[in-house]
Formats: C-alpha cells, structure tokens, sequence
C-alpha cells in the first residue's frame, strides 16, 4: 500500500478551505494534540480544553486561509487563537475555580496508579505528589505568568515563537518567565515545608 | 541556579506526564460542523446568482404579479406561478419542495414564483434533496420557488 505524500500545513489550510474534509482531518491530527495540551495546561480543565480546541479548528474552519507564514509557524497561530478563548474562558470563571478545583483528579490518579505498579512505591509517589503539587502551583499562577511557563517549559517553544503567540517583545517573554519560574520556586518550597 | 534547572526538569516531566490527544469525540464533532459548513458554503455560493437569475427570467418571459394564482397547499398568503418555459401542473406545484436552510432566516413568502431550472445531481443533495448517486455528474429539470425579493425558498425535482 502506497503512503499518502506528505502535505505542507499550507497545502492543507488551501485545501480545507475549498472543502476537502481529508486535508482538514489531517491538518487536525497534526496540531490537536498540541492545542488541547496547551488549553489544559492553561484551564486546568479537561471541559476547557475540550471546548477551546474544538473552537480553535472552528475558527481555522473559517479563517484558516488568513494563516501569514511570515508572521510566524502554523503552531504559533494555533497557539495564538487558543490563547484567545482560553483566556475568554478563565475571564467567565471565578478566579478561585483553578486553585480550589481539582480538574485533573483523574490525571493524578493515574501517576499514582502507575506509580503503585513499580517497585520503588514510595519514591514514585512522591514523585507523583510533586507532579501534582507542580501542576496546581503553575494552574495558580496569574494567566500571564502561567502562559509563558506553559508555552517556554512545558511546550518548549523558544522566546521568539512564544512573544509571537503572545503579542509581545522577547524581552517582556524573558523576564515573565523568570518571575514565573521564581513563583513557581517558592510555591513548591512552601509545599514541601507544609509536607515535612 | 541549580534550583532553576530542577523547576524546569520537573516542569518536562509534568509536560510528558499529562494528556497527550483531544477525546475523538472531538473530531468527530468537528467533521461533523466542518461537512455543514462546506454544505452551507456551498448554498451560498449558488443560491444567490441563482437567485437572480430566476428573476431576470421571470421578467423576460413576462411573469409578473398579475400573473400569479392563488396557491392550494401553502399557507394561504403564499402564491406560486407557472413558468412560461416550464409549465408546472398547480396541483403538484409544491407537493415535495424541501426548504432550503438559508431560507429560515428570510422573511416570509408573500408571493412566490416557481420556475423550472436544470440543475447538477451534486447540487440537489447538497440542498437535501433525496436523489440517488446513480446519476451523480448529471444534470435534472428542477423546480425553484422563489420568494417576492427574488430569493430562493424551496427546490424540488421536476421529474
């Protein structure tokens, strides 16, 4: 069986706009993955992400052909329009929902199931509990500092794609991660002494 | 410095730990708007010219309100004509139009006219009317009920 040739995200936004649904399922397969992490990681909410990544290909549905290869990757625009509605989305939201909630119980009950599975039972607990500690303190973070932790560290996009994502200069990327990362510092130092 | 390089190694291990895909349930729903919208792009790209010359057509061939009779299976300020071209039997003038979607949000039809058109198979499905594949690539009389601002409400296979 012959592979199917490999498309550019250009020949795909072309075709899906014409109405060819194959080039937008594969265009989707190539980025939801990308797009639903990124709405998690910012809403702490499986519903959230569900709803932003459905939205985000809506709008790529609509306006895909608007995509400026040389305003930056096809993964910065997507970036960019989820951003939009996940901060629609966190805007709607009481601000104690993210802190109080417990959105990804699941997500934690599955490192600790996995980790109840090996053999050092101990040491991959507590390594699940610092996971989980982590993701509740960058959930806990104000939008602006959390979106840059979760665009530089947690999606490894370099300062230029994520000032580009976020509409800002490099710089202000630069020093919002290092606030971040320093609040993020303090947060799991106040955990682990509440754990002693 | 070494504290920082920790955060970030542990914040890479939060990344590989969490959900990596959307549910398919997703997908699904999005195949699902994408088919309505490209159906919906569609009407639009036709309805329109089509539209318009339905009503140059039935100016030319003198169809004019004076013309029009009364319509039995409408509500009753609805009235429908018989194209000049294309003379349609009264009593079957709309015993299977199917609505088109674009037509919910116009007004109501006050007068209506009924001209006969050839439209593709391809065209008529998109519309939802019920026509076999058999004779997709192929074009069929149908008959299009146009409102009093000239736009199309209905369609229905002439055949």
């Amino acid at each position: 069986m012959l592979e199917s040739p490999f498309r550019s995200d250009g020949d795909l936004l072309r075709l899906l706009a014409s109405g060819e649904e194959k080039a937008f399922l594969e265009f989707y397969r190539r980025y939801q993955g990308q797009v639903y992490r990124f709405a998690l990681q910012m809403s702490g909410k499986t519903e959230v992400a569900e709803e932003v990544t459905q939205d985000v290909f809506i709008a790529v549905m609509k306006s895909g052909q608007r995509y400026d290869s040389e305003r930056g990757s096809v993964a910065a625009f997507l970036y960019g329009i989820a951003r939009n509605f996940v901060l629609r989305s966190l805007e709607r939201e009481s601000p104690y929902v993210t802190v109080l909630d417990d959105p990804a119980a699941d997500y934690a009950a599955r490192l600790t199931t996995e980790a109840a599975g090996e053999q050092d039972v101990f040491g991959d607990l507590a390594r699940s509990e610092r996971l989980d500690t982590l993701r509740k303190a960058v959930l806990a973070l104000p939008p602006a500092y959390r979106e840059v932790v979760v665009l530089c560290d947690l999606h490894e996009r370099d300062y230029a794609e994520a000032a580009s994502v976020l509409g800002c200069a490099i710089g202000t990327v630069r020093s919002r991660l290092h606030r971040a990362r320093a609040l993020l510092a303090e947060k799991m130092r106040a955990g682990e002494r509440c754990a002693v | 410095m070494n504290e920082d390089r920790e955060l970030v190694e542990a914040l890479r291990e939060l990344a590989s730990n969490g959900p990596v895909e959307a549910p398919p349930r997703v997908e699904q729903r999005l195949a699902w708007e994408f088919r309505r919208m490209k159906r919906r792009r569609n009407l639009l790209t036709w309805a329109p010219g089509l539209s318009a010359a339905a009503v140059a057509l039935a100016l030319l061939l003198g169809t004019h309100r004076d013309l029009l009779h009364p319509h039995q299976a409408k509500p009753a300020a609805v009235r429908a004509v018989e194209s000049a071209a294309a003379p349609v039997a009264e009593e079957e003038a709309d015993a299977s139009f199917y609505p088109l979607p674009e037509a919910e949000a116009l007004p109501a039809v006050e007068n209506a006219v009924v001209i006969r058109v050839q439209l593709p198979v391809s065209s008529l499905q998109l519309m939802g009317v019920p026509i076999g594949n058999e004779r997709a690539g192929a074009s069929v009389d149908a008959d299009l009920l146009l409102g009093q601002d000239g736009l199309a409400r209905a369609v229905r296979l002439a055949e």
